[in-house]
């Protein structure tokens, strides 16, 4: 695997006409081996082509480098043919003679006879015999662009680079070309780079795709392999197991950036008022049945009562947009998984450690595990029968989807997996998805069951095509669903801020614990700005269903106050520590003390539960007991660890957090 | 009724068929034209106007014998119209040459080079808006003789237009075709012959036609200044002073005649070397 092309710490400016600059790339790093065909993907105006143009040598950086085995580009050349958007063909010149020049101007020693083959072997090629004596202006947009193509190979580039080369064609002359291009590509081992914003093109075609960030400044924002086995067809690619996870991955990739694009063209002036530091603040939520105690305080004023006058609830599609938007600090504070604060802190989100804090517990339970239908069908019911069933169908791959690897549904799954004799990464393979794409996947069979908050599992229920097995109330009743995070730096920064969120949350948690209230919060889920679901399909207990299987169990399934409910428990998150080192997500932070104690702000839910002349909820859970029966002893969480007779190889390291410091304003 | 047999009631003669599909486009400008005329004679005829009315063409026999007659050829200046056109058009022909020559060249140049075109740009817009009569007597300065003072006229007249339009198809060639160029690394022979000429001719053509125009008002408004020449300005002026009022309006008929044909030549120029764009 040698590079042919190795894109160094690129960068280009713009100077703009009113004086000044526009820096369009920056710090762009690639190697494209040999063979290979790469997307870039991206918004408009993201400097995507302008990145082309630079390989082509079409228009030269202004830092950095690009190496075309291993010489630096500095012109353009035919061995770095470029296949442009709009064809570029001379209209004066018929299809051959178009083929022709480009070959008699690159390959001027090769005798006429041997011209003539190769034009006439690309016509083939492209299938434009026919149309030999045509100018392009005869010719469709799709035959133009297989001239261009033709054209393009004819002369034999070391690499070809297409600038959108399908972008102006209709959908079928588009696919039809698609295929044509990777046969060619397939047939003659082509290394490729293309242009384009097509996502289900990008996935077809390449090895990589190539996901660039808006400008000013654009970078790599991802780089995906795309692991489906050539030759690739067009109506079947989209059956292989990985093109929606890689499809779903490129459009939250651009949601994402579009989102932040929004984001900037907003103006953020930190609005003080009512002795708060800060009372205008982007909320991050997904749509799930436990967003209720955000979606009450907005819609009964909760967060005005307590100075916050201006509270934007942000719906995220799923958990990766809260931890980039806590990131990238576009959100203020949101609700996340139990899981998450820590999972972040000890950096899992993959990159340096994000110290996050959290000051409430917004709700426990209301987790549950769906198996799809068509193995009740064959008799699954129990966690035996699955393992069983698993046994016997070996061979198959065997899903089962998660929200997030650091989400309770996660750990509980895991937990219960591996405890009834089940590999959670050996026997299963464990996939987080969207949760609203999980009952479309558990639909169309490509995952065999999820394990998810409410309402997906009481749809897939009452839609019949899943039946839950297993509700959290068996696994760990109880225990801690979402909690209110925010950035340590940013709680350092609107210390009563963050109390006076806690204070509109805490209260909104109380409203949401009346089950008189409930078939109000449906009502109010039921919103487009939220769930945009039918109101009866939003539940908040486990009553008997229409379906007359879901949740046999009398006692509420979503608990959102109550005594000891809504603290932060160190104890609880510790547990979940152990659990995230278990399954090697992170290395179990040797300093878990110290992460403990930054993470649950204790003190912010004490001040913000006596202020609300709540005493009575701070009190101080319980043990934590799971239905195994094993017991946790937060004084030796390693012991616990080392205990369990399933886990991965884990590792015990220090976790550099720093020193708690304010954000910079 | 069916598609496939048509209706031989409503069968009619080839000439009368192609009268009543073109006569709409016919009859209009016949009527106008011989209601100007109509309009023209009657005042003159009244004497509301001291210029003679179109039948004067025919009445006044030595007008008539000059419409008649265009071929005759009696030495000196006294020659039929066919003849005095004739050396008017040679000597359009010559600068108009000239100025093609000269402007294409110039305009690809300018149009290629953008310090070029700063550097010229504002010389060829002040020449341009000078009128073809002002340069005759610089020309005459210049040369000291009629013939190539009014060649020079014609020259000067006609290579703005064409210059300024060979440059602006020059510029504007599609940055694509550039870039199809850079990236074959085409010689500066085969993007002159393949690329360049090919996408800035029909500007060059627009230039072209523009220029015969204005070479046929130039030569006109010369030759009235150059006296004791063969041609049809001279002739005008000629007719002016000894007060043969309808030998102009024959004149004119001729001048504006010429102009037409000169024009739709150009144009069937242009349709045969650049079909469709």
């Amino acid at each position: 695997m040698t590079a042919l092309v190795d894109v160094q710490n690129l960068e280009k400016n713009f100077p703009l006409t009113g004086g000044g600059n526009y820096l369009a790339l920056k710090g762009i790093d690639l190697e494209i081996r040999k063979g290979e065909f790469i997307s870039l993907i991206g918004h408009s105006g993201c400097g995507k082509s302008t990145l082309l143009n630079m390989i082509a040598g079409l228009d030269l950086p202004t830092g950095g480098t690009v190496l075309l085995e291993g010489e630096t580009v500095k012109r353009p050349g035919p061995d770095k043919m470029v296949v442009f958007q709009n064809y570029s063909l001379l209209p004066w010149l018929t299809v051959r003679q178009n083929i022709a020049l480009a070959i008699e101007e690159v390959m001027p020693d090769l005798g006429k006879a041997e011209q003539d083959a190769l034009i006439e072997e690309h016509m083939e090629m492209v299938g434009l015999t026919q149309a030999a004596t045509k100018l392009p202006g005869q010719l469709s947009g799709g035959m133009r662009q297989r001239v261009s193509i033709a054209r393009a190979l004819a002369i034999k580039p070391k690499l070809l680079l297409l600038d959108e080369p399908f972008g102006a064609l209709d959908a079928l002359t588009r696919g039809n070309l698609q295929e044509k291009l990777m046969q060619i590509c397939n047939e003659h081992e082509l290394t490729a780079v293309m242009v384009t914003h097509d996502v289900d093109e990008a996935v077809l075609l390449s090895d990589r795709i190539v996901m660039l960030t808006n400008g000013p400044g654009s970078k790599i924002g991802g780089i995906l392999e795309v692991d489906i086995p050539r030759p690739r067809q067009r109506l079947t690619v989209v059956h292989h197991p990985s093109y929606y996870s890689l499809r779903s991955e490129i459009i939250y990739f651009l949601n994402r950036q579009k989102r932040v694009k929004q984001w900037q063209a907003r103006p953020h002036k930190v609005l003080a008022r009512h002795g708060l530091e800060k009372v205008n603040l982007d909320l991050g939520f997904i749509p799930l049945a436990a967003c209720a105690p955000l979606a009450v305080a907005e819609a009964k004023g909760f967060f005005s009562k307590h100075g916050l006058d201006d509270v934007q609830l942000v719906r995220e599609t799923s958990w990766r947009g809260v931890v980039d938007g806590l990131v990238d600090k576009t959100l203020d504070a949101a609700m996340m998984p139990s899981g998450m604060p820590t999972w972040m802190t000890a950096g899992g989100h993959g990159s340096d450690p994000l110290p996050i804090v959290s000051s409430l517990t917004i709700s426990r339970n209301g987790n549950e595990v769906t198996l799809a239908k068509r193995l009740a069908e064959q008799g699954v019911s129990t966690v035996e029968d699955y393992r069983a069933w698993l046994g016997s169908h070996e061979r198959e791959p065997h899903r089962i989807g998660i929200v997030h690897p650091a989400s309770m549904h996660n750990l509980l799954l895991r937990y219960w997996l591996a405890a009834n004799g089940i590999d959670p990464d050996k026997d299963v393979h464990l996939q987080t998805l969207p949760p609203a794409q999980m009952l479309a996947d558990l639909k169309d069979g490509s995952i065999d069951g999820y394990c998810i908050g409410e309402p997906w599992n009481f749809r897939a229920a009452s839609s019949g095509h899943g039946v839950p097995i297993v509700g959290d109330l068996e696994i760990w009743s109880g225990h801690p669903g979402k909690v209110l995070g925010a950035r340590e730096d940013w709680a350092q920064a609107y210390p009563n801020t963050y109390i006076a969120l806690t204070k509109a949350l805490l209260e909104a948690c109380r409203y949401c614990a009346d089950p008189a209230h409930w078939a109000e919060m449906s009502e109010l889920l039921s919103d487009r700005r939220y769930l945009g679901i039918k109101a009866d399909l939003i539940r908040f207990s486990g009553q008997q269903g229409d379906s007359g299987s879901f949740a046999p169990h009398g006692e509420p399934h979503h608990l959102f106050f109550g005594a000891g409910l809504n603290r932060p428990s160190r104890s609880e998150h510790l547990w979940i520590l152990t659990q995230l080192a278990r399954w090697a997500e992170i290395p179990f932070p040797r300093n878990y003390v110290e992460i403990l104690e930054r993470v649950c702000s204790v003190g912010v839910f004490s001040t913000a539960a006596r202020e609300l002349g709540m005493e009575d909820v701070s009190y101080q859970r319980q043990g934590i007991e799971l239905f195994d029966g094993r017991p946790f002893n937060p004084e030796d969480p390693i012991g616990y660890l080392n205990d369990v007779s399933l886990h991965r190889d884990f590792s015990i390291a220090e976790i550099p957090i720093g020193q708690p410091r304010a954000i910079s304003v | 009724m069916t598609l496939t047999s048509p209706k031989p009631a409503n069968a009619t003669p080839g000439p009368l068929l192609w009268w009543k599909r073109n006569r709409k486009q016919i009859l209009p400008p016949l009527f106008g034209i011989a209601g100007f005329l109509l309009v023209w004679q009657l005042s003159a005829s009244l004497g509301l106007t001291r210029l003679p009315g179109p039948l004067s063409l025919f009445t006044e026999v030595r007008t008539r014998d000059l419409l008649l007659y265009p071929f005759y050829d009696r030495g000196g200046l006294d020659k039929g119209l066919f003849w005095q056109t004739m050396a008017s058009l040679g000597r359009v022909a010559q600068g108009y040459f000239l100025a093609a020559v000269v402007g294409i060249s110039a305009g690809i140049a300018v149009g290629l080079n953008k310090t070029l075109n700063r550097a010229f740009d504002p010389l060829f817009q002040f020449l341009r808006m000078v009128a073809p009569l002002a340069w005759v007597p610089i020309a005459l300065v210049i040369f000291q003789k009629n013939q190539p003072a009014a060649i020079f006229v014609i020259f000067i007249t006609a290579v703005w237009p064409i210059l300024i339009n060979t440059a602006e198809g020059v510029r504007q060639i599609p940055q694509d075709y550039h870039n199809v160029a850079l990236v074959l690394q085409m010689s500066k022979k085969t993007f002159f012959t393949k690329v360049l000429i090919p996408s800035a001719l029909p500007y060059i053509f627009t230039g072209l036609r523009i220029s015969i125009g204005l070479a046929w008002l130039a030569i006109i408004a010369a030759e009235i200044v150059m006296s004791g020449i063969v041609g049809i300005g001279f002739f005008i002026w000629d007719a002016y002073q000894q007060n043969y009022v309808s030998d102009i309006l024959l004149a004119v008929l001729w001048i504006g005649g010429i102009g037409l044909l000169l024009d739709r030549l150009m144009a069937w120029i242009q349709s045969r070397i650049s079909p469709g764009q």
